[in-house]
């Protein structure tokens, strides 16, 4: 975009990009670092010795896997469903779901405490991960149909004429068509459910259930507020985003930038 | 990245025709409706039951856990309006929108004009621009607490460079607090801006840039004349979900300043949290869930049909 064409204005570029990105790089610097002062790698030690420690993981694993299939499932027969098959008042129910695109689930806090503590969901993982797959269903079914609805509607009626019935269609057309946006919303679901604070927070009190983004809060009081051991622990939860991140960049830019895509 | 891009345009080009169903050409579509029932009882089931239920409680006293609370009718929304706190965090979250949103597309941009120029290390800046994304502002909270503590790693930095008068305890006074938030909640989201401007950037014909350039056009013209009108769905799309971001705002604040000192960095979601769990001020929790989901279809409907127009137009 910008010439490049003399020596200077390439240096000059290269400066700018450089001072540009360092503000986004302190912050991890910062982290790592104090994460290694004092003790240097006891602190990691320390925080590994922690009774119980894998659980957040564990956890979180949970947590996020069943959140992705509960919305890859709805999301796959919702949007085919829309796309291409008859329904009537198409449109009504369409929109009743994207109204929900906009809901914050601090909303739902009051309902879902008081409904989750009659049913005997309350400190379970139903009490997370149904909210969160309900609130990433909206969107998720908002591209997949876009995606769906650009897929030739002769390649349906061919199927159809060959014999094959919806479910047909779905298992042999749907799936293995929709893979590239498929993966998209498994990825931000991913994100959503993993770095979700505010459900685990409120319905999880059982420490055996916590999640990995409450750990800071439970090294606060299990260190006495050691900032060393909390940000090891925090270098720590950090790891396994970062890596996956590394390890599928194109899918992970593509799949948050989603987002902005209407 | 080429693949990358062609993405949100084919996404968006099918995005204007509601409904792939209003053809009537083709009439023997088998029924769909068992399809899209799982989607609707989980999510339109659950939310709306949750939205009502709201709406019921919002008119009650109640403290969450009495069995009879009494039914105050619009009781807790005049109360609200004659709240302060809450024209607080109505203000805080304008303000954070406004700035975040500017900051973010003014470095998006120019991040992805800068990838697109030729850069070495461009695929490292563009991964350390982009990692905030993924991290989960929950873990990164205390890190940034530590960094802009008195004592923190930004006052030791300012020092470094000899700008010792202008260290401060900037998560602990109202003048600063807010700007801290939105510099986190900047530094997470830049990422997104910054790859959509660059998916977007490579759809411009490189031919029409270069005759600008032959015709005298500098960076500057360049981009007010050709990339920035280029980049206009682009800019919409990125300002619904920054409003609507920035209205569901609640982990940074609530982790990072607990919406304090005196209530200056109290947004929406944190107060409705504040109220509702610590407090026990159900009814008042509720009553102010239901101006913000008020606030939002309002706000994504607005933002839509404008956007709508000034695409057509």
């Amino acid at each position: 975009m910008f010439e490049t064409r003399s020596r200077w204005a390439r240096i000059a570029l290269q400066a700018l990009a450089t001072v540009l990105v360092l503000p986004y790089l302190f912050p991890l610097i910062v982290m790592v670092k104090g994460a290694f002062a004092g003790e240097g790698w006891r602190n990691f030690q320390a925080v590994l010795e922690v009774p119980n420690f894998g659980r957040f993981f564990v956890n979180s694993i949970v947590i996020a896997v069943s959140v992705i299939v509960i919305v890859y499932v709805v999301t796959m027969l919702a949007a085919f469903g829309f796309a291409k098959l008859s329904i009537r008042f198409n449109e009504v129910y369409f929109w009743l779901l994207l109204a929900c695109l906009t809901l914050p689930e601090v909303v739902l806090l009051t309902p879902l405490f008081a409904t989750a503590f009659k049913l005997g969901f309350y400190d379970t993982y139903w009490a997370v991960i149904l909210p969160l797959a309900a609130l990433q269903v909206p969107f998720a079914v908002l591209l997949t149909r876009t995606f769906i609805n650009g897929l030739p509607d002769e390649l349906f009626e061919a199927a159809r004429v060959d014999g094959a019935n919806s479910f047909n269609g779905f298992i042999y057309l749907v799936i293995p068509l929709t893979r590239p946006i498929a993966a998209a919303v498994v990825i931000f679901t991913l994100i959503a459910a993993w770095n979700d604070y505010l459900m685990p927070l409120v319905f999880l009190q059982n420490p055996d259930l916590q999640t990995i983004t409450l750990v800071p809060q439970f090294f606060i009081g299990q260190f006495n507020n050691d900032q060393t051991k909390i940000l090891a622990s925090a270098v720590i939860t950090a790891i396994p985003e970062v890596v996956a991140y590394l390890s599928l960049q194109r899918l992970f830019e593509r799949g948050l930038s989603a987002g902005a895509i209407k | 990245m080429t693949q990358t891009s062609t993405e949100p345009h084919r996404l968006r080009a099918g995005a204007g025709r509601a409904g792939g169903d209003r053809t009537g050409r083709r009439p023997r579509r088998p029924p769909g409706l068992p399809w899209i029932l799982p989607a609707l009882v989980l999510s339109v089931g659950l939310l709306y039951y949750a939205i009502g239920y709201t709406g019921y409680i919002s008119t009650l006293d109640w403290d969450g856990v009495s069995p009879d609370p009494e039914s105050v009718g619009a009781g807790n929304y005049t109360r609200i309006v004659h709240d302060p706190i809450f024209w607080g965090a109505v203000r805080h979250t304008v303000v954070f929108y406004v700035v975040t949103f500017v900051v973010q597309t003014f470095l998006g941009l120019l991040f992805a004009m800068l990838m697109h120029s030729r850069i070495r290390l461009a695929m490292l800046y563009k991964v350390i621009v982009f990692v905030p994304v993924v991290l989960a502002p929950a873990i990164m909270a205390p890190v940034f607490r530590h960094m802009f503590a008195p004592d923190g790693e930004f006052n030791g930095l300012l020092s470094a460079v000899g700008l010792d008068s202008l260290t401060q305890p900037w998560i602990g006074q109202t003048s600063t607090a807010l700007p801290v938030i939105m510099f986190i909640t900047i530094w997470e989201w830049t990422g997104v801006t910054f790859v959509l401007y660059y998916a977007a950037m490579t759809q411009i014909d490189p031919s029409v840039l270069e005759a600008a350039r032959i015709d005298g056009a500098g960076p500057v013209r360049l981009l007010r004349s050709i990339i920035w009108p280029e980049m206009r769905g682009t800019t919409v799309a990125l300002a619904i979900l920054g409003a609507i971001g920035a209205l569901k705002t609640f982990d940074v604040p609530y982790l990072v300043t607990i919406g304090g000192p005196n209530y200056a960095t109290e947004f929406l979601g944190t107060y409705i949290y504040r109220m509702t769990i610590p407090l026990n001020h159900v009814g008042y929790g509720a009553a102010l869930s239901v101006i913000l989901l008020v606030v939002a279809l309002v706000m994504a409907v607005v933002m839509n049909v404008v956007g709508r127009e000034r695409k057509g137009g």
